[in-house]
């Protein structure tokens, strides 16, 4: 088994999945996946500030002002950190951001399944208590999981295909 | 052998070596930190004139100014003890009872178990409170929780807020499209308001009276840990899908908590 994978790497060619080329184009998909994600996320929550405030406050970490003050932001910094990556500007320092931003609502998410609080996300708009048997709490971390992978991706090798960085800074 | 599946790589960092030798001896590329700097800022900016935008339109969603009470209500941010001129039992329980009036699933609880909740208030087996929230007003874009709560409170001066409010839900609107000032007066006239109560209501109603009131309820029970509706809370303890099941189990929950 192992001498057909040597003889396979052994070719001129690189095997695809350590194509550079390849590479790029992975990282220009996971940028506008995960850009487009939270452009989308950050606007469905724009000119609703009391709901977005609500479905901060219903996952009870914060106190009840401070969470209000983060329902109030975090569409808006949502908003910047997707046109960052749909852009490719500064990409390592916003995807960084933007995983981090993920695992904190993983977090969120499974602390609030964990002690039994019936919500919704809120992840696109609306949130706050639902009925019991309305919680969709392992659908929900899947789904910000593979927003975070993507997230990983770009900030373990952020260099990607038609970035601003590439264009900018040549990198 | 393993190392001889990299070779491609070396040529590949050569390549790009080369490109950033290039670039950079011919001066080319953008001063990173200037365009970060302009990045920032315009991030602070767009942050900062998103929020005070979103603080102003929070407050002109409130019509009104009024800051009274409703009838039997001792303090802003306090709920609305429906039936107060029921003694009630000894021992009864105190339903807390948590809607907005443009809530469809609180529509869906007034059909199924709203007269299982009146009666048993009526016969003074429960204390019935209502904690009249506003909060689908942002989530849908208009006024209208906070003008039917106060129009409600409004027919709660004439002693006819659970009449009134029995006209609301059965004649909810789709979620989204709202009441209108006329259906709100229908439902004031078809709660038995009439002659100069009616004008009385009316006044009320276009004043605003009680806004600041129902906002008040609305941050109360928020900083409470309600965020949704319909909820419900038996002696402080929030019932669930068991209690819930049917008007008999609610009755039948309601009874057990009777000292």
């Amino acid at each position: 088994m192992s001498t057909t994978a040597d003889e396979a790497q052994e070719t001129d060619t690189v095997a695809w999945y350590r194509n550079e080329r390849v590479r790029d184009v992975i990282g220009l998909l996971a940028r506008l996946f995960l850009g487009i994600v939270l452009i989308v996320a950050g606007a469905a929550k724009v000119g609703h500030p009391v709901t977005s405030q609500r479905a901060v406050q219903a996952y009870q970490i914060f106190p009840f002002e401070l969470a209000g003050s983060i329902g109030l932001v975090l569409p808006f910094l949502e908003i910047i950190l997707g046109v960052l990556l749909v852009l490719g500007l500064f990409t390592r320092l916003a995807a960084v951001a933007s995983t981090v931003l993920m695992v904190a609502f993983i977090i969120g998410i499974s602390q609030a399944w964990a002690r039994g609080l019936a919500i919704d996300c809120g992840c696109f708009g609306g949130g706050g208590q639902i009925a019991p048997d309305a919680t969709k709490y392992p659908q929900e971390i899947a789904r910000d999981l593979s927003f975070a992978l993507a997230g990983a991706w770009l900030a373990w090798r952020p260099r990607s295909l038609a970035s601003l960085d590439r264009i900018l800074f040549g990198h | 052998m393993a190392k001889n599946s990299t070779k491609g790589r070396p040529a590949g960092n050569a390549r790009q070596a080369k490109i950033q030798a290039a670039q950079k001896s011919s001066g080319g590329g953008a001063n990173k930190i200037v365009v970060a700097t302009v990045v920032v800022v315009v991030a602070i900016v767009a942050v900062v004139a998103g929020v005070i935008w979103s603080e102003t339109s929070k407050k002109s969603a409130v019509v009104g100014s009024g800051k009274e009470l409703p009838p039997g209500v001792t303090a802003l941010g306090a709920g609305y003890p429906a039936f107060s001129d029921v003694t009630p039992v000894a021992g009864a329980p105190t339903l807390d009872l948590y809607e907005d009036f443009q809530c469809p699933a609180c529509k869906s609880f007034e059909d199924q178990f709203g007269q299982t909740v009146e009666d048993l208030a009526k016969a003074g087996k429960v204390k019935l409170v209502y904690h009249v929230k506003n909060f689908l007003d942002d989530n849908l874009g208009n006024t209208w929780s906070t003008q039917a709560a106060n129009a409600a409170f409004c027919a709660a001066d004439a002693g006819k807020f659970q009449e009134f409010h029995d006209q609301a839900y059965a004649n909810q609107p789709t979620e989204g499209a709202g009441f209108t000032d006329a259906q709100l007066k229908q439902f004031a006239q078809a709660a038995g308001i009439s002659g100069a109560a009616l004008t009385t209501w009316q006044q009320c109603y276009d004043a605003g009276k009680y806004v600041t009131y129902v906002q008040s309820v609305e941050d109360s029970s928020a900083r409470q840990g309600v965020t949704g509706t319909p909820t419900l809370k038996l002696n402080g303890t929030q019932l669930g899908n068991a209690e819930l099941a049917s008007p008999d189990a609610l009755t039948k929950a309601i009874q057990d908590a009777t000292k």
